[in-house]
């Protein structure tokens, strides 16, 4: 919502892809009380249910108005899940059916993948937008503002920077690409991202964004999969 | 509850990247980028997603004070005011009106530095004015003035992306201007060629094609080496040099001197690097240059801007998109501070105080006599406090006990004044030492403009209240002005400061808020039909031809010697801004660089036996500090390296204050050092 009063409907636009969700989680730090009403696409609908699965967000203060990508953001994004649950706004789109890019990082061998990611990350200016715009990057102390693991000397920041966020988000990424759009020098980090979602479908056969099923990846001391408490995380 | 995003300006570097602050029942909680913004694109530095960190800092500065017996004591606006008008008023009956200084700030709007150049200039009657600009690009501003006959960036930043070949020099620009450099890369990775010449390797040089490393303060000779190499291989543009310029024979004689085996004898870059370095530059269709303190900030700046102007003209890469010569502006208004007019010899738009015309326009437009006098520079003023000709400073935004050179030299000037005022937000190292301290808005409480380091004209917008009785500086200069007796200093908001500023400077002549809403515009824009201008000396120079200067290779102002044997070269990091004034109340960025350091390369640390992170001394002729060492391959050996954020152990105690003769810009780029244990 990045309007707080509607003075002029005509100025309404739904065509900027900002991260409603992330959005929406900063602002939740300051307003304790009240429905909020916002716009969501597919990914921002799937952003919020990983929320609200975590107890982020009050799910019963949400109301969601789905909005329907154009073909074009579609395509934009290389999105292969474009269409809300319900749809308000616009007409539903068609997904992708190959996202060319990462198709062609399958194609690379190890070997080639490996110096591809190490030149990419070589670019890294360590601006942290691929987290601050991350709508499921929640943490509030984050493993990247540790020492330990992203040393504070100056820039690149190294490849466990980007190891730790890629693993990170792995039963959390809903595919929205915010990280690569807000990123200045173009890392392909929707790529990286996809790359690891197609592993946790093969693995768990889970894929993130779904309201009801838990992260296989949270279990109990014994193993067990924590399906009877979905609040804790 | 009341949640709002305004869309503004970022207050760090140049660039000029929008942002939304996000505000939450009237208090500015976070960043978010714009995703619209033709700058930005979406994109953000670590510093711009932390631009709202320090805004409601417990440090602020809430209350006037005024100095009672040795102390800083809480004033109303009036005491305060009336304290400043009258010190003011006294000191220029006694010692004169040239006795008076006044500092403007490159973090101030354009329409305050309109205002506190008017100030000067019509309420107190003298053209002593200036700002940090003298510290950064004031040998650009009269090198290209020189060459090209404009002083500013000649192509705009979205240009970058799309130049055949980039040459950085001086310019850690991942760094200090993230986002420039980040359409550096962009260009790289379509298949341009980036050369990065400089002392330290940088995060852009690791990415380079070819990274040329000199000796700091030798950059004449390798630039006058490429130009040789161009002639000599018949890679010049003969039909530009023909037809656009002037006194190509003098600087072919010049040149001739400078063979490669000889450039590598001066400056140690290997004579092959040479070579293929001038080979790619010249063989590209667009090349850019970018350039920043590296270059300026040299006691031979002046000839340093111009050399690269010889770089860029013998190869034609001047007047056309993706080309030219670009000076990467350090502060958000530094650009537009030099516009208004916050500079001791020109008028807003850039037009001499000494021609009498033009003198009398302003006159007429101000309804005052004016000083036919040019004014001093900052760095001038500090000196002639010390021998009792300045009495007087009042001091906008700026933090000169941090940012200047030799800073024993200053406090020492400081204390030689009668009367010191600082306006600020925070209380800084120069606001502890003022008689009147008046506390600021900062650039999320006020509206205005900043033009960026491409000449675009960008909004500042209003996002919440300032804190306590802090005000705007453009109401504080308006109240000064009407209190010194000046006409023209009833402006109800900043809109009609733009007003009257569009009305004298021709380059701003088409500019209005109306236009800012919707548009990005570039100076120069004449009238309101114009579109702007994005490449400067498209058909012909401002001064008809281009101008060759030849430049001789000349050492630096001071030289490494047995008890200094390194050589000191200071800037900035990705993390910090200037004196830290705002970036170290930012938890996030104090998190990443906490504390002063100095960069030493791994051969002269095994020397010395310094460990990486162990304490050392760092002494120069003026004075020394102690900090810790980072032990790096990054940086030649001989050279040190020190950022000058920190004031605990501040890089200026050492730097020294030695002046290039045409713009007066200090020599922060090389000093004689010695490194101990510590």
């Amino acid at each position: 919502m990045l309007l707080e009063r509607v003075d002029n409907p005509g100025k309404l636009r739904f065509d900027v892809p900002y991260q409603m969700a992330m959005i929406l989680t900063k602002i939740n730090r300051f307003v304790k009380e009240g429905k909020i009403a916002i716009v969501a696409r597919r990914c921002d609908e799937k952003a919020i249910a990983e929320l609200v699965k975590r107890d982020l967000l009050d799910g019963s203060r949400l109301e969601l108005i789905g909005l329907a990508c154009s073909a074009e953001q579609v395509e934009a994004c290389r999105c292969t899940d474009p269409c809300p649950s319900r749809v308000d706004i616009g007409q539903p789109s068609e997904p992708v059916k190959d996202d060319q890019n990462f198709a062609g990082m399958l194609d690379m061998s190890l070997e080639d993948r490996l110096d591809f990611w190490i030149n990419q990350f070589r670019k890294c200016n360590k601006c942290f937008g691929c987290t601050l715009n991350c709508p499921v990057c929640f943490c509030d102390e984050c493993l990247l503002e540790e020492k330990t693991f992203a040393p504070d000397k100056g820039i690149p920041p190294g490849l466990t920077f980007h190891l730790i966020r890629t693993v990170h988000l792995a039963d959390k990424c809903v595919e929205c690409g915010e990280c690569e759009r807000s990123c200045p020098v173009d890392i392909p980090l929707l790529s990286l991202r996809k790359m690891v979602n197609r592993d946790m479908k093969k693995m768990f056969n889970y894929v993130s964004g779904d309201p009801e099923r838990m992260s296989p990846l949270l279990t109990t001391l014994e193993g067990d999969p924590m399906e009877d408490d979905p609040n804790v995380c | 509850m009341s949640v709002k995003h305004t869309l503004t300006t970022c207050p760090y570097c140049g660039t000029g990247c929008n942002f939304f602050l996000q505000v939450v029942d009237g208090r500015v909680v976070d960043v978010v980028p714009c995703k619209t913004d033709e700058t930005s694109r979406g994109g953000l530095c670590i510093k711009g997603y932390n631009a709202h960190a320090f805004v409601n800092h417990p440090d602020r500065l809430l209350h006037p004070m005024v100095r009672e017996a040795n102390q800083l004591t809480k004033a109303t606006w009036d005491d305060a005011l009336r304290r400043i008008s009258s010190e003011l008023n006294r000191i220029a009956s006694e010692h004169g009106k040239d006795s008076i200084m006044i500092l403007a700030s490159a973090k101030c709007t354009n329409e305050e530095n309109y205002l506190f150049q008017k100030l000067a200039r019509a309420a107190i009657g003298t053209n002593n004015v200036d700002h940090c600009a003298r510290l950064c690009h004031a040998s650009t501003v009269a090198g290209l003035l020189q060459s090209f006959g404009s002083g500013a960036m000649t192509n705009t930043i979205p240009e970058f992306e799309d130049a055949d070949c980039v040459l950085v020099t001086g310019s850690n620009t991942l760094e200090a201007h993230p986002l420039i450099g980040a359409r550096i890369l962009q260009a790289g990775d379509k298949g341009a060629k980036i050369l990065v010449v400089d002392p330290r390797d940088t995060p852009l040089s690791r990415v380079a094609t070819l990274t040329l490393r000199q000796e700091s303060g030798t950059d004449v000779a390798w630039i006058n080496g490429m130009i040789n190499v161009i002639i000599s291989e018949g890679m010049l543009d003969k039909e530009f040099i023909d037809t656009r310029t002037t006194g190509f024979e003098e600087l072919k004689e010049i040149v001739k001197k400078y063979t490669p085996e000889k450039v590598e004898e001066i400056t140690g870059i290997p004579k092959e690097d040479l070579v293929a370095a001038a080979k790619i530059y010249a063989s590209g269709e667009r090349a850019m240059i970018a350039y920043a303190m590296g270059i300026t900030q040299h006691s031979n700046g002046t000839d340093l801007v111009r050399t690269l102007a010889n770089l860029a003209m013998v190869t034609g890469n001047v007047g056309k998109e993706s080309t030219g010569v670009n000076p990467l502006r350090g502060q958000c208004n530094v650009q537009g501070a030099c516009d208004a007019g916050a500079l001791p010899n020109l008028y807003p738009g850039y037009q001499s105080v000494e021609d009498a015309e033009t003198k009398t326009m302003f006159e007429k437009a101000w309804g005052t006599k004016l000083s036919d006098k040019k004014g001093m520079t900052l760095t001038a003023a500090f000196n002639k406090a010390l021998t009792g000709d300045v009495k007087a400073m009042l001091i906008f935004g700026e933090n000169p006990m941090m940012s200047d050179p030799d800073i024993g030299h200053v406090e020492e000037a400081i204390s030689k004044l009668e009367f010191m005022a600082v306006v600020d937000i925070f209380p800084t190292e120069t606001a502890k030492l003022a008689d009147v301290v008046l506390p600021a808005a900062c650039y999320a409480e006020k509206d205005g403009t900043f033009t960026a380091t491409d000449r675009a004209i960008r909004a500042v917008r209003k996002a919440v209240d300032p804190p306590g009785d802090a005000r705007a500086d453009w109401k504080i200069a308006c109240d000064l002005g009407k209190m010194l007796g000046g006409a023209g200093f009833e402006f109800d908001t900043p809109g009609q400061v733009m007003a009257e500023m569009s009305a004298v400077a021709p380059i701003y002549g088409g500019i209005d808020y109306e236009r800012i809403e919707k548009e990005m515009v570039r100076w120069p824009c004449p009238s309101k039909d114009h579109p702007g201008t994005k490449v400067l000396h498209a058909d012909s120079f401002k001064i008809g031809r281009g101008v060759f200067a030849p430049i001789r290779h000349t050492p630096p102002a001071e030289e490494t010697s047995e008890e200094f044997p390194f050589i000191l070269t200071t800037g900035r990091n990705l993390f910090h801004f200037h004196t830290g004034t705002m970036t170290r109340r930012s938890a996030k960025l104090q998190r990443e660089a906490a504390g002063p350091y100095v960069e030493i390369n791994e051969k002269d640390a095994r020397d010395l036996g310094i460990a990486d992170d162990s304490s050392v001394k760092v002494s120069s002729r003026r004075g020394s500090i102690t900090l810790s060492a980072r032990v790096t391959p990054w940086i030649r050996p001989g050279t040190i390296f020190i950022p000058f954020h920190y004031a605990e152990a501040a890089a200026n105690r050492l730097t020294n204050n030695a002046l290039d003769p045409v713009a007066q810009i200090p020599e922060f780029k090389v000093c004689a050092a010695n490194v101990q244990k510590g």
